[in-house]
């Protein structure tokens, strides 16, 4: 039993190493057929599905406007999906098989910081370019230029940038300098607070009281009249959808909504929170990378367009991923070819027009990019612009 | 600073009450059954669902949702009793483990099956803060308090002197011995789960105006809270686990004050940890039961 089972395993195995060799020389004149392959690994199963399907839709649509519109440089984008299941594992996988098998030529993705910190290392050692459209980690660009890896570049926002930009909002249009601390007690809530407390001093700032509360915590009360009586004038919040309306609710009633408002990131300007407690939600300020209603041109466009074609409104990670294609295309225009080094040196040196507003990048291959600010005034979020920041980089 | 304690008192007297109408509830279904109830968060649930869906489906005024998510909790609790309840009575301690696990699972999955996993709103009670002595409270609060003090006044009424009541307490103590003076023991433990399932449910919905946000999952962490609490009261008393809400509910509205929200709930559990150490038994030792 034993050897026969050995024996098929051999045969198998001897008839995989064949089709490989087969495969690889048949893909060896890579795309010489007029064809740019753009790579997408994005979570197209699994707890963020549906992320993972607003991220290719954006990438088709704008692979197939560029192709409408004759190619990049008489090329047509090829847009090939890979499966990371929003899992480091499959995520590398998922890239091992576009870069070996389907040997494309650049890979846009993932969503996830987690599974983008798992694929830099990857894309490295094939000297692939790899263009981050939507993963949030600071350290994926800490790690990425001058930081290290060479072929890694994002196109997006980080926690830190989001920090930094409401700090900056926060004192210099409104005057505040005065905070407490109010954040969901996960990686994500604390890192927020860490980029906060890194930059304070850039803005003579300060933090008086700092509680970080479980998910799922429902009683607020305590804390906030802790805050009431600590003098703070605003509460930094870096925290989750569902948690907002009850804080929102506990303020009315411990006096504060009205008074001291919410900054940071916790879903303040969906409708069902402010309906929620309209009182505390006044004057409440969030930053995010792009919303569907930002008054731009293009930005209006890509909206209209997306929502005729799919029947169902943009996301943000279907518009990042959109401009991110197109991005790409333009680097690719610019440098004349789909020679990896030449595409790469055209990126560092982009200056290129997105919906939000010019985006270039630093040396540490981060997009230096505009986020928009939201201030919540009379019970409606009214968009207050987009702010630039300046990261200061760990030395 | 006398001021800034005495309203986190306050603040913890109200969270006490509604760990205090869980905690009963779960405590007199382990008097009786002997079981802990690992699913009774998930009536809690339960309860809020049904009032949630009787507002957001068909725009019924609040007082009206607070009966169709008791009676709905209660119908449910009917179901489980009579096939899995009932069915633990005099069973190995794995057995009732086993179950509750089991009916939790499914009750929390079967509601993210029909109305999705996410976060719904709800919209429902009185949500306007009063001033009373000073402090401002929501009044749906102020009511929390009074049903909390209605419902430990009734079951006290209750367990003292109606029939059902003593029988509860007496199959508490002594199980053969009830069977052998002709007290229906199934017949208690299926009537003293509906009652326990059905005071979850009320405490879910008269806190889910205050709490906002409703889902399949918000169960899970009132079992968790009210383990230590009916541990530190004494399992089966109910006296004792009324004092031990408030005792819970003060010392973790403190700790979020003066030490901070993050260790809010590790009070719970400390305490839960130095009373099996010290007192087994329960703060108030185990002299009677109800």
């Amino acid at each position: 039993m034993t050897t026969y089972l050995s024996r098929r395993g051999f045969c198998v195995g001897t008839a995989l190493i064949g089709f490989q060799a087969v495969s690889s020389s048949a893909f060896a004149g890579r795309a010489e057929d007029g064809m740019v392959k753009l790579g997408l690994v994005a979570p197209m199963s699994g707890p963020n599905a549906r992320y993972g399907s607003f991220s290719l839709r954006g990438a088709q649509m704008a692979a197939k406007e560029i192709n409408g519109a004759g190619g990049v440089g008489g090329r047509k984008i090829d847009v090939l999906s890979a499966d990371s299941q929003g899992t480091p594992v499959e995520g590398v996988s998922a890239t091992r098989r576009l870069i070996d098998q389907d040997q494309v030529d650049f890979i846009i993705g993932d969503v996830s910081s987690s599974v983008t910190l798992a694929m830099q290392p990857v894309v490295e050692d094939a000297g692939v370019l790899l263009l981050n459209a939507a993963s949030s980690n600071p350290m994926i660009t800490y790690k990425a230029g001058v930081g290290g890896f060479k072929w890694t570049f994002r196109n997006y926002p980080t926690d830190e940038n989001r920090a930094l930009v409401v700090l900056q909002y926060a004192a210099e249009k409104k005057g505040l300098t005065k905070y407490a601390v109010l954040s969901v007690d996960t990686d994500y809530g604390r890192a927020a607070i860490e980029f906060t407390k890194k930059y304070l001093p850039r803005f003579k700032s300060q933090i008086l009281t700092e509680d970080y509360y479980k998910e799922g915590e429902v009683d607020f009360r305590s804390v906030l009249s802790k805050i009431r009586d600590s003098g703070a004038q605003a509460i930094i919040m870096y925290g989750n959808a569902d948690s907002a309306p009850i804080v929102g609710r506990q303020m009315i009633e411990v006096g504060i909504a009205g008074k001291i408002p919410l900054i940071g990131n916790a879903e303040f300007n969906t409708a069902s929170t402010i309906k929620a407690a309209p009182k505390a939600m006044e004057g409440a300020i969030e930053a995010a990378a792009w919303l569907p209603s930002y008054q731009s041109e293009r930005s209006k466009a890509f909206v209209d367009k997306f929502t005729a074609e799919y029947r169902e409104a943009p996301n943000n990670h279907a518009y990042v991923h959109w401009e991110t294609v197109h991005l790409l295309a333009k680097a690719i225009e610019q440098a004349k070819s789909i020679d990896r080094e030449k595409v790469r040196a055209a990126l560092s040196g982009i200056h290129y027009d997105s919906a939000v507003g010019e985006v270039t990048f630093d040396d540490h291959n981060q997009a230096r990019l505009p986020m928009i600010l939201l201030e919540i005034e009379g019970g409606k979020p009214v968009i207050k612009g987009a702010y630039t920041a300046e990261i200061d980089y760990p030395k | 600073m006398f001021y800034t304690i005495t309203e986190q008192v306050v603040n913890g007297i109200v969270s006490g009450s509604v760990y205090a109408i869980v905690a009963v509830g779960m405590t007199m279904i382990f008097g009786v059954l002997r079981a802990i109830n690992f699913a009774h968060g998930e009536y809690y649930m339960l309860g809020t669902f049904g009032a949630w869906f009787a507002i957001d489906y068909f725009d019924l005024p609040y007082p009206v949702a607070v009966v169709i998510g008791v009676v709905a909790t209660a119908v449910i609790a009917v179901v489980v009793g009579n096939f899995v309840m009932q069915r633990i009575v005099g069973a190995p301690a794995e057995a009732g483990v086993l179950a509750t696990l089991g009916v939790s699972l499914i009750l929390q999955n079967t509601v993210i099956l029909f109305f999705g996993g996410s976060y719904k709103f709800f919209s429902g009670g009185y949500i306007e803060p009063v001033t009373l002595f000073g402090f401002t409270l929501a009044e749906q609060r102020i009511l929390i308090i009074i049903v909390g003090l209605i419902v430990f006044i009734g079951l006290e009424l209750m367990v003292t002197y109606s029939r059902m009541g003593k029988a509860m307490r007496a199959v508490s103590q002594n199980i053969e011995c009830c069977a052998v003076v002709g007290i229906d023991v199934r017949h208690v433990a299926l009537w003293t789960f509906i009652l326990g399932a059905g005071l979850a449910g009320l405490s879910g919905v008269l806190t889910a105006p205050v709490n906002v946000s409703v889902y399949g999952g918000m169960g899970e962490l009132i079992t968790f809270k009210t383990l230590p609490i009916i541990i530190m009261g004494g399992l089966g008393n109910v006296r004792g686990t009324f004092v031990a809400a408030m005792i819970l509910g003060v010392a973790e509205s403190l700790v979020a004050t003066y030490v901070g929200l993050q260790f809010r709930d590790t009070v719970g559990f400390a305490t839960l940890m130095l009373v099996l150490m010290w007192r087994p038994h329960g703060l108030f030792s185990a002299q009677a039961r109800f």
